[in-house]
């Protein structure tokens, strides 16, 4: 539950040692390596772009080789099956695997080069079908479409736009013509859109026909030396062909995914050789050393000091950072508070001399979101599962299983809330019995009893929990800015912002609680008076005076302080918007239990109308889709708004961030992971 | 059937109707601003499909009124006989959700839509552009809440 304390690490190494030092800190993954170290006469950067562009274009290379085999060869493995984790891989079968690398690349390149072949076939289809089309209405036709004529006669074969008689065609050729009566006209075939036609004529006639034609629109037919009907055949041996040849190159291609493994593994292989090179190039060197500085959490840096010395000849240093390092920021928390490092980390890191604020707000989210789902199913539902797959998938990458975790916790108090609150799938047992057992309303109502009361009947009790709830969350966020000014020796902030607030809005809400028509309003029994009516006033006083006398203790001038503090005083309407937000857990409570209702209330109406068995299909289908819907709207609902009571309310009061978050030099890998014992 | 009925039946509706409404537009433009990203890298699915439904939950809490308004007045079931004020009191209850509910949808996509183009350029900040949307849904809540306690209230009075 806390920021892992840093140290400044410096290692100075001999240069042929490089490759084999920063290949053991990338698997290690707990070095955050400097990138912007000055230059100095001695110590320079080298650069290395050009090898770590063949490494970045292998790995683009055997990328596309693997989405390749992907959709020719879909890899087995459900939906599930992403939650597993990258396959682990001990440090010799690794090296061991290295040497097929030159011929993982040919693979891959085969692979590549194959798609390629595959596709051109695949797009010659189209274009031999419509070559193959513009032939048809030449079938019957016996010469070949390029025939000229012979020694004395001109021929011209083609088409006439829109549909023609033969008798249309003399005509039309009078029209542009003098010599219509020297042309001899076959017509091959008519159709709506054209006029297949064959025009003999003298030669002498030629150029006269030509030009009567070029008016007349004519085009000629498509090219081919062949006879059509055998031109037709021709084409479609080649579509036949190019089918076939698409057939057998994706059976090679699906042959070759036997290698995908290998492919995946060298792909990480020269992923992980372009992030090291990306590193050489940031360090500083010598002829004969470098140089290399970072951050390493406390905890780690004893056993990785000695375990580099290890194995090499160099010199390290492990320091304090000093104040002016910017040094990033490693949370570490135990179970409970662990998942909720992923929503901290969301927000912003701790800035400089803040808490990790992890614990304290695990204390109160997953509360937030049972509260808010409150429904004992729901969160079953929510904690099996997630529960289910944390077990299940033991090798899960670690965002992931926080993530989970958190969802786990935040089941187990859906299932409490859910519980105290009266609330299984909504109504569903009152409505079960209803409708399939005949159990009059008030009976079946009392079958599930809530264990303290069922918000729906008494809504305004829930809503005053839910202020007293938001009131205990403000507190905290006070009592944590409290402690962390105390922690970095800021006794007075600590008083001011912090004890003065707590005095002035406890006060206050002690004085409401004294006017009768609040509590009545509140639905409390109770009324504050006598004694603890005029502690109310005193604190209101003390706790305001502070606020308008401190509250603006950064001005300069007497005036401006005044003003200023009485302004600060006015930041009581923030708390007031602050507390009235927590309405937000009966609002979206009360959703999830109506919505549920609605439900229930359809799936009885439904299948009580209809004979058993039907009635009862009917209300089970009706019931799983409301409720799934319902489950998965409300989840959302909750996550978000759990969120937002954090970030908005509770981090407002003691928790700014501003912290770097600590990345270190790791083996950034997709498949695999390699695990050094 | 009385006068009174209708006017609470028209609460009910109204309710459900405009927040739906508003729900309608405010999910679809998201949904618009979403598919984009998703031509573009199709891992942000998830991400953006949560910023998409964030302006939905109005039509649900809409749902909700009408339904709670309905079981009130006895149209589902009971005695549908309210004077004309009574079905006044019951359309009044209904109407900070019908109307919040729709202008806030509405206004609440505007902010998803930012939002989703936010994780589109940086997807480590979907936390944060989670929360805008959100701060948009709290006037929807508020008027959620008044409508519900009103909707009791007048319910306690007959």
């Amino acid at each position: 539950m806390a920021v892992m304390p840093m140290k400044r690490m410096t290692i100075i190494a001999l240069r042929r040692d490089r490759k084999s030092i920063l290949e053991y800190l990338q698997r290690q993954g707990e070095v955050e390596i400097d990138r912007d170290a000055p230059e100095d006469e001695f110590y320079h950067k080298i650069d290395v772009s050009g090898s770590r562009q063949i490494f970045e274009k292998n790995v683009q290379l055997l990328d596309t080789a693997l989405s390749v085999l992907a959709s020719y060869a879909p890899e087995g493995g459900g939906l599930l099956s992403s939650l597993d984790g990258r396959r682990i891989l001990s440090l010799e079968e690794y090296e061991s695997a290295l040497s097929k690398r030159d011929k993982v690349m040919e693979t891959a390149r085969k692979i590549i080069s194959l798609q390629k072949d595959d596709a051109e076939a695949k797009a010659s289809v189209p274009k031999l079908e419509i070559t193959k089309e513009s032939l048809a209405p030449w079938k019957d036709f016996d010469l070949p479409l390029d025939h000229k004529g012979t020694k004395k006669t001109a021929a011209y074969i083609g088409t006439l736009p829109g549909e023609m008689s033969l008798e249309d065609i003399y005509v039309a050729l009078a029209g542009v013509s003098e010599h219509s009566d020297r042309f001899d006209v076959n017509l091959i075939a008519s159709e709506p859109q054209q006029t297949c036609v064959m025009i003999v004529c003298l030669r002498e006639d030629a150029q006269d026909l030509s030009e009567a034609l070029h008016r007349l629109g004519f085009a000629k037919a498509p090219s081919s030396s062949d006879v059509p009907a055998q031109e037709v055949s021709r084409i479609e041996a080649q579509i036949a062909r190019a089918g076939a040849q698409s057939v057998t190159i994706a059976q090679e291609i699906a042959a070759l995914a036997e290698h995908r493994d290998d492919i995946k593994l060298i792909r990480d292989y020269f992923a992980l050789r372009a992030d090291k090179y990306e590193v050489i190039g940031e360090i500083n060197q010598s002829d004969k050393v470098f140089i290399l500085t970072g951050y390493v959490t406390a905890k780690v840096a004893p056993k990785l000091e000695s375990a580099l010395n290890d194995k090499y000849d160099i010199i390290l240093d492990l320091a304090d950072p000093t104040e002016e390092d910017d040094v990033p920021i490693r949370l570490t928390n135990c179970g409970y508070a662990w998942p909720i490092e992923g929503l901290v980390e969301n927000y912003s890191m701790p800035g400089k001399g803040e808490i990790d604020p992890s614990f304290i707000t695990s204390l109160f989210y997953y509360i937030c979101f049972g509260l808010m789902l409150s429904d004992a199913a729901y969160g079953f539902i929510l904690a099996i599962a997630t529960g289910i797959c944390i077990l299940k998938f033991k090798n899960m990458e670690s965002g992931l299983k926080r993530t989970l975790s958190m969802f786990f916790f935040c089941g187990v108090w859906t299932i409490i809330a859910g519980f105290v609150f009266g609330s299984f799938f909504g109504d569903s047992v009152s409505s079960i019995a209803q409708t399939f057992f005949g159990v009059d309303k008030a009976a079946a109502d009392g079958l599930l009893p809530a264990l303290w009361f069922n918000p729906l009947n008494d809504p305004i009790r829930m809503l005053t929990f839910s202020f007293a709830f938001g009131l205990i969350h403000l507190f905290t966020g006070l009592g944590v800015l409290i402690y962390t000014d105390v922690k970095n020796g800021k006794v007075a902030d600590a008083i001011f912002d912090g004890v003065s607030w707590m005095l002035f809005v406890g006060g206050c809400v002690m004085l409401l609680l004294t006017m009768p028509m609040i509590t009545g309003m509140l639905g409390l029994d109770f009324v504050l008076s006598g004694a603890p009516a005029k502690a109310a006033v005193w604190i209101t006083l003390i706790g305001l005076l502070g606020v308008v006398a401190f509250g603006g203790r950064e001005s300069k001038s007497i005036g401006g302080r005044i003003g200023s503090g009485l302004y600060s005083a006015y930041g009581i309407t923030g708390y007031l918007s602050d507390v009235l937000s927590y309405s937000r857990l009966l609002a979206l409570g009360l959703a999830t239990s109506v919505i549920s209702s609605v439900f229930n209330t359809m799936a009885g109406m439904v299948g009580g109308a209809l004979p058993v068995v039907i009635g009862v299909i009917l209300y089970l289908i009706i019931f799983l889709v409301g409720h799934a819907l319902n489950l998965a709207i409300n989840a959302l609902g909750a996550y978000v708004h759990a969120n937002r009571l954090q970030y908005v309310e509770f981090f407002g009061k003691f928790y700014n961030g501003g912290g770097r978050l600590f990345a270190p030099f790791t083996a950034k890998t997709k498949y695999y992971r390699i695990k050094e014992d | 059937m009385t006068m009174g009925t209708v006017f609470a039946l028209l609460g009910a509706a109204l309710s459900a109707l405009l927040a739906g409404v508003g729900s309608a537009i405010g999910v679809g433009r998201a949904g618009q601003a979403a598919a984009g990203v998703v031509t573009e890298d199709p891992n942000k699915f998830s991400q953006v499909l949560i910023m998409q439904l964030l302006p939905g939950t109005q039509g649900i809490y809409g749902l909700l009124i009408a339904f709670i308004a309905l079981t009130n007045i006895g149209i589902m079931g009971g005695d549908p006989n309210l004077t004309t004020s009574e079905g006044l009191l019951y359309l009044a209850a209904c109407l900070p959700m019908a109307i919040v509910g729709l202008v806030s949808a509405m206004q609440q996509s505007n902010a998803a839509v930012a939002g989703i183009a936010l994780v589109n350029k940086r997807p480590d900040q979907f936390g944060k552009a989670m929360i805008f949307p959100a701060m948009v849904e709290t006037y929807a809540i508020l008027a959620l809440l008044v409508s519900i306690l009103a909707i009791f209230g007048v319910a306690a009075l007959h």
